[in-house]
């Protein structure tokens, strides 16, 4: 790539008298398609994406292995045993569905809300969205044993008469996730086929043209198809919409519906939905400055639209905490013993360590982001959402196994420890996202090009009538 | 286009006094009628009172949604809002009046909360568990530390937004924004606590971890279709006529549709959860609301608060025609009213929904005093923030 390193420009302001600049280093239309295509188009990736691509494939493998191990022997490989039957597999999975939350949630709610800097983002938000998805749906699918009859979880008629429980929130979640899934990939693509318009328009060989001519549907970029164009990804904006919340709902619900204390409480279905944008956000944090600095993107990722995200880490780390403590005040004031001693069995009971990890993450790490220095430093911040990453990993834990582990009767508890297959599992898991992150990050393009582009103050009538 | 705007926005002009003193007079003759017509029920002056408690924290909830609402707008930056933030700002300073109007609950907390009954912690071991809480004086203290940070907050945006229209001072929106960020949690948690400790303390064993959040759904619902009337009622009077465009009033509609859905999504979060659960301790709760003609007033929420809102808010010509986003607002408010009536009155009128003229009385009476209320903080203050930065952002907004 020809591009050299870029000035880190703090574009933000807090000058109420004028809307400040979305895109720094005066970055036109034309400067804009060339350092988005610039990524795609350059003869090789820069080196490091390299080095990356290998560690992740390597995970990926070990996925393969683990999985084929699991499958192989049964799930007797993974730490599960009376009473904790929902070990690390609902963890992750539970884990992975939040991190898919705040690519819909930037493209589609933002998008009604009107915020323009979104644009800059979306793309791969979306991208990895659905990479996180993915891997949220394989967990419950090599959970349930015979993964050959996988397919039992959908309701199919079959000649054994044979339905799955449509009282059991588990399967609300098939439905739900999947609906996610198919509305977060349409979202996605759909907002992407004018710019691999772009890249088809601008590709030098056979190959790429062909595939990114096929990928583009025939978009001529006429008039029709735009105005076509924005009709479908508002609908779909609205569609999407509802999504967000309703697909960290239905995951409360798994733990929700039941009579366990610390699981069945009211306020989970908005609690995870918060938990959800705060961590897909933080995801968002730890992709995006490797990314960036990589690319060479500083002056369409901007300091501000860091900023404003590490603002949205911070409000929905802040909700999270709010969760906290009203479960924590009702357990007590319910009069309940048994919620009570959830919650204090928790804190001090033989998962304290969990416990304090998930709050010390959640919810008083992240309270730094009211200094401005830590929401507009790239090191910071990055170090700050692995934070909340590692945070919000052991919420699931907590909630997951800390309930199991100590229910109603004291015979029949238990201390839930993994394997070695759980843990390489969990790694693999993070070897798909990345590697089907990486290839995304070369192949797609990476910002929304088209968009970007309708927020420059160029697109607007009012900037040629100030300039004659 | 300057003059006319300017006359416009001037300020009330004469209504403002009118509304002051009408608004006072109705005040005390529905309450009054409302108070000594209860001596003719069952219940007796409990009857007064709890009607007196659905009512404010009807009102209540009107500037509790007021005062988020000027609180979001301040921390998102935004822009379309401007011209609608002063009524906001002084529907907000209102539970200044709602701390005066809360003497009548201290004085009918007997007979409101049977939490309050010696007799009744004697043998009740489970209230026993919870009295470092529920006790008189810790609730008093409660909520002045409620008001106390209700009233600091709404006073700051009011006075620093007016201060703003001399001084246009740029700045200040700057203060007003980092005010807001902090503004939002100590708002959450006390709207919170508030609502447990004035609604969901009614039945003091029952519990539920999202009644607050329910309480906050409801409210911010009910003070966007607020302004929707309040806005359409006020142009007819030729105020506001071109500071407030049609754009303006589809985004109110836009916020009361999504409000709606959210509403109702807490709202099922909570029963279907409770109802799945089905532990006695939870259940019986929402058990007493589906016994007698509870049951149908249940169902009505679901239809009234629900679906009738959200069938005729989708479409995108109700929201651009104020006279009738203006009717459907008005429906959400009763049916607003409504909610909370069905959260208050169960537990003491066992078996029968029971709306009586009293609840009539006293609704319009508080209705009367809370505008006299908004009409004292209004003052001659002008009707737009006109030295907000934003203001001229605001002026040309439209939907794109």
């Amino acid at each position: 790539m020809a591009t050299t390193a870029v000035q880190e420009i703090d574009n933000t302001s807090n000058d109420a008298s004028r809307r400040p600049t979305l895109i720094t280093g005066d970055l036109d239309f034309k400067g804009i398609t060339e350092t988005v295509c610039g990524v795609a188009e350059a003869p090789s990736a820069p080196k490091i994406w390299y080095y990356l691509m290998a560690i992740s494939v390597l995970a990926l493998m070990n996925l393969f292995a683990m999985i084929g191990y699991l499958i192989t022997v049964g799930t007797g490989v993974w730490g599960l045993n009376n009473p904790v039957g929902w070990g690390w597999a609902i963890v992750n999975f539970v884990f992975w569905v939040g991190i898919g939350h705040a690519g819909t949630l930037i493209s589609a709610i933002l998008f009604l809300f009107r915020q323009k800097w979104r644009t800059s983002i979306n793309r791969f938000a979306e991208a990895m969205t659905i990479f996180a998805v993915m891997c949220a749906g394989l967990f419950p699918g090599i959970h349930v044993g015979r993964v050959w009859v996988v397919y039992w979880m959908f309701p199919i008629p079959n000649y054994l008469n044979m339905w799955p429980q449509f009282r059991s929130p588990l399967l609300w979640d098939v439905f739900a996730v999947s609906t996610y899934a198919t509305v977060s990939i349409l979202f996605w693509y759909v907002g992407m086929i004018p710019d691999l318009a772009t890249f088809r328009d601008r590709a030098k060989d056979k190959i790429r043209k062909f595939a990114y001519g096929i990928l583009s549907l025939g978009w001529r970029g006429s008039s029709r198809h735009w105005s076509n164009y924005e009709w479908s990804y508002l609908l779909l904006a609205a569609l999407a919409t509802p999504l967000v919340l309703s697909v960290h709902s239905i995951v409360s619900f798994d733990f929700a519906v039941s009579q366990l204390p610390g699981w069945h409480t009211t306020i989970f279905p908005p609690y995870f939905v918060a938990g959800a944008i705060f961590s897909g956000f933080a995801m968002v944090i730890t992709l995006a400055i490797p990314a960036r600095k990589m690319f060479h993107l500083e002056n369409i990722i901007t300091i501000r639209h860091l900023d404003i995200m590490n603002r949205i880490i911070l409000a929905t780390g802040s909700m999270v905490g709010y969760a906290y403590i009203i479960e924590f005040f009702i357990a007590w004031y319910s009069g309940n013993a048994y919620e009570t001693f959830a919650f204090i069995n928790r804190a001090y009971g033989p998962y304290w360590w969990a416990y304090w990890t998930m709050f010390t993450c959640n919810v008083i790490i992240p309270q730094v982001f009211w200094i401005k220095k830590f929401r507009t430093s790239p090191m910071l911040m990055f170090i700050i959402s692995i934070f909340v990453n590692i945070g919000m990993w052991f919420e699931r834990f907590v909630i997951t196994i800390t309930s199991l582990s100590r229910d109603f009767l004291p015979a029949n508890w238990g201390y839930y420890t993994p394997t070695f297959v759980d843990v390489l599992t969990f790694v693999g898991s993070f070897g798909l996202f990345l590697t089907l992150f990486l290839l995304f990050c070369r192949f797609l393009p990476i910002v929304a090009m088209a968009e970007v582009k309708a927020i420059l103050p160029e697109a607007h009538a009012h900037h040629h009538e100030e300039d004659h | 286009m300057a003059d006319k705007l300017d006359s416009q926005t001037i300020s009330l002009g004469p209504i403002g006094p009118a509304l002051l003193k009408i608004g006072v007079i109705v005040g005390i003759i529905g309450l009054a009628a409302a108070f000594m017509g209860s001596y003719t029920t069952e219940l007796k002056s409990e009857r007064f009172y709890l009607s007196y408690l659905v009512n404010f924290a009807f009102y209540l909830s009107l500037s509790i949604g007021a005062l988020f609402f000027i609180l979001t707008q301040h921390i998102g930056r935004a822009g379309w809002s401007v011209v609608v933030r002063r009524v906001a700002e002084a529907f907000a300073a209102n539970v200044a009046l709602m701390f005066v109007l809360f003497g009548v609950i201290f004085i009918g907390m007997g007979e409101i909360y049977s939490w309050t009954d010696p007799d009744r912690l004697a043998h009740d071991t489970i209230l026993q568990g919870k009295e470092p809480y529920l006790n008189t004086p810790f609730f008093l203290v409660r909520i002045l530390i409620y008001f106390g940070v209700w009233i600091l907050l709404t006073q700051y945006f009011l006075k620093g937004s007016v201060g703003q229209d001399s001084s246009k001072d740029p700045k200040k929106t700057e203060k007003m924004q980092m005010v807001s960020a902090p503004g939002i949690p100590i708002t959450a948690l006390t709207v919170t606590f508030a609502s447990f400790d004035l609604l969901m303390s009614r039945d003091p064993h029952w519990f539920s971890t999202i009644f607050g959040v329910y309480y906050f759904a409801g409210s911010f619902l009910a003070f966007f279709s607020l302004m929707a009337i309040f806005f359409c009622v006020i142009q007819s009077k030729g105020l506001l006529k071109d500071a407030i465009t049609v754009e303006h009033y589809h985004d109110i509609g836009k916020y009361m549709f999504g409000f709606t859905v959210f509403w109702a999504y807490i709202a099922f979060s909570q029963f279907m959860l409770i109802w799945y659960g089905n532990i006695p301790e939870e259940t019986v709760w929402y058990i007493r609301r589906f016994e007698g003609g509870w049951e149908t007033a249940s169902y009505f929420l679901l239809v009234g608060h629900f679906i009738i809102p959200f069938i005729v808010l989708i479409n995108r010509f109700v929201k651009r025609i104020p006279a009738l986003l203006a009717t459907i607002a008005f429906w959400i408010l009763l049916v607003h009213w409504f909610d909370l009536y069905w959260i208050v009155m169960p537990e003491s009128l066992k078996g029968h929904v029971g709306i009586s003229w009293i609840d009539i009385a006293c609704f319009i009476g508080m209705g009367g005093l809370y505008l006299a209320g908004f009409a004292f903080f209004m003052g001659d203050k002008a009707l737009i923030p006109q030295g907000d930065p934003r203001l001229e952002e605001s002026l040309h907004f439209k939907n794109a």
